[in-house]
């Protein structure tokens, strides 16, 4: 029978429960993640009296949170995608930073060391200007180390930083699962009740795992939700976690990278396939600028010590000795991937620094002879084929060259660094001012007994990087061209198949096998890199050169006499042909042993000039001004950037990339703001709202239990009636 | 739209952080004058300001190099013009010593005072400058040039020449070496040269000669002999006739496109050489002419002697000023070019550091009222907080 006391009491506990769920909304008003929970109240089911029904009270039916699951995906997505621009802007801001401070970043260290340059071009012989050069060279390493440092600082930073992010995503795995399993357990003891508040800490660490790194969440039909990452590695399934571990990049064990346990085949890198959160972030910064900058900034160094090096071989120091080098340039890396199975290994020579990338390289091998060096940075490959000789040297590419030893198995990779120590291996090696090479190896006496009007230029060492060319007049015979100056070095050479051909320093040989090279064939030697003309139809091929400026014969005696006024003879020479009635025209330049000068005016017969050490030159700044020169000389990026054009896009890269993530980064947030918003304005307490539903249940509990009491006055009534 | 109570405190703290970090950062802009604080805030104005800001360097590099080329050449002008008083003072003395009224005290006297003047001029070869280096020793700045043994006059520097950078691709010499000078100086008139034989004895006074024709003159030593004293014939190195003819005192003695003339009386089998210049440094110049003069006169051969020293002398003399103004409108031209790239040097700059400042320099009056905007929008977003926190509807139930 539906009585008054019962719906009075349903409609009390209906109350009560209201009130409580209100209460529990209002204290978890500030709870991270709190989905508002609503109180659902249906009828009892009524009563046949008669022909009518009389209701039966009221019953909680159910206690739902208020939930749109599309919207909080909308958190998590944006969250992820957030959270991997925040930490590449900030980790990106720091480099950004060291680069732009002028007094940190190297472009002033450039600047100063080059007017210790100009410092010593004007008083060649003073040690003071000598010393000043040599403190100078100190600094400039110290200021590329000081920008490196922080870079390899900045490394240590993110593998510390990834190692956290791992252990956070683990601990949160691991809650993930747990909670799967509580709120299994809770659906199942429930029988279609949802255990509200499980479900929201399931939410709020879902969320904070999307922080670390972008998840696509499953969800199963028993209320646990599967957690994949990256591209499709499950990390949760139920109430099982797969754990993400630290692994050594397989080329260097310094550099962390995220593992994944693998079945049976223990752990597997997967950095490259995470994306999103924190994690995503930093593993992008690294990529794209710490890699990138030190590089960059590698390039440089290598470059100002190599272009430095060579010009200063070939100048003459105080005790008249030819220069050596300023700077230590760092050898190219070539290292081996520790999952190689093979017994091969690659090492890298520098050819020349102006055709260096900042690309990193990777050498696979694929069976038979054949190599494939792809350039990371595009995608360019160059294929390599040995031809069965180890160890093997490749051709100039990009700016160095390969030895393979052979031992390789197939699928096996290296990975070729040609920039990456450039600033740690740089270091200034001269500490004696004395050794300083500012004049030139030579110089040019002209005898007071010369009638003639005939005078000398100004003497200097042929610069080895010209781009000389050897072209072939008959199978036998050749003339040497430097294109880069106009000279002629050599004329009518007589040509044997893999002798020496060394000009300016440089020694190639050209060998035919038996096919000897055709009228017209021509070579080239560029900086070191030799080629062969595309037009060729001899059999002739020229091998790698290498380079040790200056030629020997440099500083040896030679003495052109004139027989005429037209024509001269020279004796002494060791490089350059013809010697025997050359002709002469005035202003024209004349080059022998790796030097060149020109002699102008009219000489007379037996006019003569010597040529020879420039023994006593402790004035002479001959050389100095050549290195000078080197400041705004387009050395670098294949002669497109001086050393300072190359370091100022590496600032501009970083400034780029920095400002870009700043611009995402703004534009992201107030997206993640937008559906938190969204998210908040379904979920979100309102604590208004709860007041005015606490006054509401408030009253229904006041009325309520006046039924109640109602229902009582009637039960008296009715038992003082049967009393009498 | 429903709002959630976190929603409003959250919105409300990010406004008011938004609000505080653009004031910060304009607080740096401010407090460093600078717009462009990181690359990032304009990557492309960071690599112009890097840019520029190298090219002002550079070429204040340049501008140091020039004070140091304009004192170099400033020194070497001073022992140039201290030279060419010397030798005019000498030529003035040795004009003197022509006369025919002085004595052979007289003469040594002059010569003395020759003497004293080629110490000053092998001083002034050998002058220093301000670091200890020597001017005029080419590259070997720190040997003596110039020495005196009984053989003669000795070059021990080279032949170099210093350049110094004082622009983007212009160099500038800052010394001429001993031997372009003091030494390279031909004599004569500069083509050929005149002498007479020491075993002349007659009274001929040859002169320098000059050029009539260029074209026909065949450079050769020639040989012009007395037949008689009437009669003389030119013959080349290889004794083949040139010319031949009669002798007249002063008459012109013309052969492929020159001229000479002999004065006096020559004797029966004197001779007189016609040779192409060759290099005589001026102190040999010199001392040829302190010796001379201090050979006494006793006869009309030995006055005829002196007479054609001391012309010879003269001609020399000229050659080695025509050499000093030489070089010195070279030094002159030098100096010239140098101040033209001071200035030039000097306009770049300015040009470069007002592009500098236009990318670089921060607008203070549009900063500060930045600022003030700023700080009132912040000032805004904390009243609004305020205001709003406290309107809560338990504030009004009992």
């Amino acid at each position: 029978m539906a009585d008054l006391l019962g719906i009075g009491y349903s409609g009390l506990a209906a109350a009560q429960r209201a009130l409580t769920t209100t209460g529990h909304n209002i204290s978890n008003v500030n709870t991270d993640g709190y989905s508002r929970q609503t109180t659902e109240l249906g009828t009892n089911p009524a009563q046949l009296y008669g022909n009518s029904y009389l209701g039966n009270g009221v019953a909680v039916t159910d206690i739902k949170r208020v939930y749109d699951e599309f919207l909080v995906e909308q958190v998590r997505t944006n969250t992820s995608s957030f959270g991997s621009v925040d930490t590449f802007q900030q980790f990106a801001s720091s480099i950004d930073n060291l680069l732009g401070n002028s007094s940190t970043g190297s472009s002033s260290g450039i600047e100063k060391f080059f007017n210790a340059i100009q410092q010593v071009a004007d008083n060649p012989s003073s040690q003071a200007a000598r010393q000043s050069l040599i403190s100078q060279s100190d600094s400039l390493v110290n200021n590329f180390q000081y920008v490196n440092d922080a870079i390899n600082q900045q490394y240590g930073q993110v593998n510390t930083a990834i190692k956290n992010s791992v252990s956070q995503i683990n601990a949160l795995a691991q809650n993930i699962a747990d909670l799967n399993g509580k709120i299994v357990l809770a659906t199942g003891a429930a029988s279609g009740g949802t255990p509200n508040d499980l479900l929201d800490q399931r939410d709020t660490a879902l969320t904070n795992l999307a922080k670390l790194v972008a998840v696509t969440t499953v969800k199963q039909d028993n209320g646990a939700v599967n957690v994949l990452i990256g591209n499709g590695q499950s990390l949760v399934v139920g109430s099982q976690t797969q754990t993400l571990s630290i692994v050594s990049n397989k080329y260097d064990p310094t550099r962390y990278e995220v593992g994944y346990a693998s079945g049976g085949s223990g752990n597997v890198e997967i950095s490259g396939q995470l994306s999103g959160g924190s994690l995503g972030g930093l593993l992008n910064f690294r990529n794209q600028v710490l890699d990138t900058s030190k590089n960059a900034l590698g390039r440089v160094a290598i470059g100002i010590a190599s272009a430095i090096n060579t010009q200063h071989h070939l100048g003459t120091d105080l005790n008249g000795a030819l220069g050596g080098d300023l700077f230590t340039v760092a050898t190219p890396g070539a290292i081996s991937s520790s999952a190689n199975t093979g017994t091969g290994s690659v090492t890298s020579t520098l050819i020349n620094a102006n055709d260096l990338t900042t690309s990193d390289y990777k050498l696979l091998y694929n069976g038979g002879n054949n190599y494939t060096l792809t350039r990371l940075n595009d995608g360019q490959t160059f294929a390599i084929n040995t031809g069965g000789s180890s160890p093997y040297t490749t051709s100039a590419m990009d700016g160095i060259s390969l030895t393979i030893n052979a031992g390789a198995a197939v699928g096996d990779n290296f990975l070729i660094q040609p920039t990456k120590r450039g600033a740690d291996d740089l270091s200034a090696v001269i500490t004696d001012p004395s050794k300083i090479a500012a004049a030139v190896p030579v110089i040019v006496t002209t005898p007071l007994s010369n009638m003639g009007t005939a005078t000398a230029g100004t003497i200097s060492a042929n610069d080895p990087n010209d781009r000389v060319a050897i072209q072939f007049t008959s199978s036998t015979t050749y003339d040497v061209l430097d294109q880069t100056t106009g000279v002629t070095l050599a004329q009518g050479v007589a040509y044997t198949s893999g002798s020496n051909i060394s000009f300016n320093g440089w020694t190639a040989q050209i060998s035919d096998g038996g096919t000897p090279p055709s009228a017209g064939d021509q070579f080239y030697v560029d900086q070191g890199v030799t080629t062969a003309a595309s037009g060729n139809t001899g059999g002739a091929a020229i091998n790698q050169a290498t380079m040790n400026p200056p030629d020997p014969g440099l500083t040896g005696a030679v003495t052109i006499t004139f027989t005429s006024s037209t024509t001269f003879n020279v004796s002494g020479a060791t490089t350059g042909s013809p010697t025997v009635g050359v002709p002469y025209t005035s202003g024209g330049i004349i080059s022998y042993n790796g030097w060149n000068f020109a002699i102008t005016g009219t000489p007379s017969s037996g006019d003569s000039f010597t040529i020879g050490p420039n023994s006593n030159g402790v004035g002479d700044n001959g050389n100095m001004l050549k290195i000078a020169a080197l400041q705004t000389k387009m050395t670098l990026a294949s002669g497109t950037a001086t050393f300072q054009d190359a370091y100022g896009e590496l600032v501009a890269d970083v400034g780029t990339k920095t400002q870009a993530a700043g611009t995402s980064h703004d534009a992201l947030n107030a997206l993640l703001k937008q559906s938190t918003d969204a998210r908040d304005a379904v979920s979100g307490v309102n604590l208004d709202e709860e007041a005015a539903n606490m006054l509401k249940f408030q009253q229904a509990y006041q009325a309520a239990a006046k039924v109640i009491a109602t229902s009582e006055t009637v039960f008296q009534s009715l038992l003082t009636a049967i009393n009498g | 739209m429903r709002i959630s109570t976190s929603q409003i405190y959250q919105r409300a703290a990010d406004g008011i952080l938004d609000q505080q970090a653009l004031l910060s950062k304009t607080q740096i802009q401010m407090s460093t004058g600078k717009k462009v604080v990181t690359p990032s805030d304009n990557p492309a104005g960071s690599a112009q300001i890097v840019e520029l800001q190298h090219s002002v360097d550079l070429t204040n590099t340049y501008q140091k190099n020039i004070d140091t080329a304009q004192a170099a050449l400033g020194s070497e002008e001073n022992a140039l013009s201290s030279s060419t008083d010397i030798l005019q003072r000498v030529r003035e003395l040795t004009v003197q010593a022509n006369s025919g009224a002085l004595s052979d005290q007289d003469r040594q006297a002059i010569a003395q005072q020759i003497q004293q003047h080629i110490s000053s001029l092998l001083g002034l070869a050998n002058s220093r400058d301000g670091n200890g280096d020597y001017l005029f020793a080419g590259y070997s700045t720190n040997t003596l040039p110039f020495n005196q043994t009984a053989a003669g006059f000795n070059y021990a520097g080279d032949q170099g020449q210093r350049f110094i950078q004082i622009g983007a691709n212009r160099q500038v010499a800052v010394g001429d070496s001993g031997y372009d000078v003091f030494q390279a100086i031909k004599n004569g008139n500069g083509t050929f040269a005149t002498s007479y034989n020491n075993t002349n004895t007659g009274t001929g006074v040859i002169d320098a000669g000059q050029m009539t024709n260029l074209t026909s003159w065949v450079p050769d030593t020639y040989t012009l002999t007395f037949i008689t004293p009437t009669t003389y014939e030119v013959r080349d190195s290889s004794s083949a006739l040139i010319t031949s003819g009669t002798y007249q005192s002063d008459a012109a003695i013309a052969f492929n496109g020159i001229q000479v003339s002999v004065s006096g009386a020559p004797a029966a089998g004197d001779v007189f050489t016609i040779a192409p210049s060759s290099n005589q440094d001026m102190f040999t110049t010199l001392q040829n002419l302190a010796n001379a003069l201090n050979t006494s006169v006793t006869d009309s051969t030995a006055r005829a002697k002196l007479n054609n020293d001391i012309n010879q002398a003269l001609t020399n003399i000229d050659r080695a000023l025509d050499k000093v103004t030489n070089i010195r409108a070279g030094v002159g031209a030098r100096l010239n070019s140098v101040d033209n790239q001071k200035s030039a040097n000097g306009d770049l700059i300015n040009a470069s550091q007002i592009a500098l400042s236009a990318v670089q320099d921060l607008d203070y009056t549009e900063a500060a009222s930045r600022l003030n905007q700023q700080l009132l929008g912040l000032q805004a977003a904390q009243q609004t907080f305020v205001k709003l926190q406290n309107l809560s509807l338990f504030n009004f139930i009992q």
